[in-house]
């Protein structure tokens, strides 16, 4: 990731809580991008610092923090927020304003992500990933993250959306450069392709309505019984677009990534496959510990946030990997305790933005892995691993992860 | 004992409901919590103070009887 600019610290950062930290760079050797922000905690850094990087922003490094850089939107917006700034960025829907005018939205699309929901989407989603792991099982390899990581959530999004399958390989693309892509020009020309395409698509779900989450929305009213802004309708759809598909392959590369260096746990889930509340106990923990997500907020105005001077406008970012291992919270935190009874984690974040997918985004990891363990035996990483494949910044993860397993030599009905 | 909610505080994580769905319960149109046995039955007691404690908004709350907050049941 290039530097937009690099301005001198700003004269309201005491040189004591100055920290040189870019959350892009992953130093050679390390592999696995949370620990560039571990390691900050085990420096002993401040609790509370800023970094000239990307812009320059706050870090919050403890639990308590971070909680309230979620809750309190009176003090930390979600208004056009990226680190590093680009700005005009889309307004997305609700996930971009703040209440209460954030409610709207969010009242429209909690109702399609209730446990209930959910679950009546279980059988599609199984259905989904065992077609995604018959075309690997026998193979004895694959590439995690091209073969099923990517190709998984983008499926859902399809599903949800009511659009064919065969859209399938131009929506990964659209992912992958929105995602990739570090180049501002084709960054632009790609947000406004997704926007072309989802302009297209409501048209057609206007016309054509389906039993579908897009046809849902376009088809909502306001409370004076009018029709949703059109631009505000786009902006939900980038949103859903954008928020399922990135953070599910990274947590997915992470979770498969644990188990394929650690046959204990393979064994823990493979012995729970009927057990679903053991089975989701155990899903938590890895939830916990492998929290993808650094998201960022922008002060609203001048203040004083616990003795540190806090400047309008000013980024604030809200590692959720450092959250969950605070020792002031978790008992043991660098354990994996699969069997962990109180995990009050915050991998979906908390307060009004919490992310509104998680009972999604978790039925789509445990649907997965059950399939998998059912067709797939004890899996290990691949003797070769790509090289420069991790990557830091607001969503943390991996480009590449190969697995190797003991191919049947004729493949079980 | 029985259990209250706090729809101020509670962001429809849903954790309560995946600990114990025989005490929680997710309504269709905010998608936040409904308790739908306020008087816990003994037998899910440990279930449902689990689910409290794992509420990571902090939105639920163990009480005795009589509504006043019992000791010990509170994070």
């Amino acid at each position: 990731m290039t530097l937009r600019f690099q301005p001198p610290p700003p004269d309201h950062v005491p040189a004591e809580r100055m920290v040189d930290f870019d959350m892009f760079h992953i130093p050679p050797g390390v592999t696995d991008p949370a620990e560039i922000w571990h390691d900050l905690v085990r420096r002993g850094v401040p609790d509370i610092f800023y970094t000239p990087h990307n812009g320059g922003h706050w870090v919050f490094l403890r639990y308590e923090d971070i909680v309230e850089g979620y809750r309190d939107y009176s003090i930390f917006s979600t208004y056009q927020t990226p680190v590093p700034p680009i700005e005009p960025f889309p307004v997305v829907q609700p996930q971009g304003v703040d209440p209460p005018e954030h409610n709207v939205f969010r009242r429209l699309l909690a109702p399609m992500f209730t446990p209930i929901a959910v679950r009546a989407m279980t059988g599609e989603l199984e259905r989904r990933a065992s077609v995604l792991i018959e075309q690997f099982a026998a193979r004895g390899e694959c590439d995690f993250i091209a073969d099923f990581a990517e190709r998984y959530p983008t499926g859902t999004f399809l599903y949800l959306f009511g659009l064919p399958e065969e859209r399938l390989d131009e929506f990964l693309a659209l992912a992958n450069t929105f995602f990739r892509s570090t180049d501002p020009a084709e960054r632009a020309r790609n947000i406004t392709e997704i926007y072309a395409v989802l302009d297209q698509l409501f048209r057609d779900k206007q016309r054509n309505p389906g039993d579908d989450i897009a046809s849902r929305i376009v088809a909502a009213r306001d409370e004076e019984g009018q029709p949703h802004a059109w631009e505000d309708i786009l902006n939900c759809g980038f949103l859903l677009f954008v928020a399922g598909l990135d953070t599910v392959t990274n947590t997915m590369a992470y979770v498969w990534r644990y188990l394929a260096t650690t046959p204990a746990a393979q064994r823990h889930f493979r012995e729970r496959l009927d057990d679903p509340d053991a089975f989701l106990r155990a899903i938590e923990e890895l939830m916990r510990i492998n929290a993808v997500s650094n998201l960022y907020r922008r002060v609203t105005h001048d203040c004083t946030y616990k003795g540190v001077q806090l400047r309008r406008n000013d980024r604030v970012i809200l590692p959720n990997t450092v959250a969950n291992r605070d020792p002031r919270v978790f008992k043991d935190p660098q354990v994996i305790d699969l069997e962990r009874e109180v995990n009050v984690h915050v991998t979906f974040g908390v307060g009004p933005h919490r992310c509104i997918g998680s009972q999604l985004a978790k039925r789509e990891i445990m649907v997965s892995l059950q399939q998998w363990l059912r067709r797939i035996p004890e899996f290990t990483l691949a003797e070769h691993q790509d090289e420069g494949s991790v990557f830091g910044g607001s969503v943390m993860g991996f480009t590449a992860l190969r697995l190797h397993w003991e191919a049947a030599a004729k493949a079980a009905a | 004992m029985r259990v209250i909610a706090n729809h101020q505080l509670c962001q429809g994580h849903a954790r309560c409901e995946d600990l114990c769905p025989e005490v929680f319960a997710t309504d269709a149109v905010e998608g936040k919590v409904v308790i739908v046995m306020a008087q816990v039955p003994p037998a899910l007691e440990d279930k449902v103070r689990l689910a409290v404690r794992n509420c990571p908004e902090g939105a639920l709350r163990v009480t005795r009887q009589d509504g006043a907050a019992s000791k010990g049941e509170l994070q």
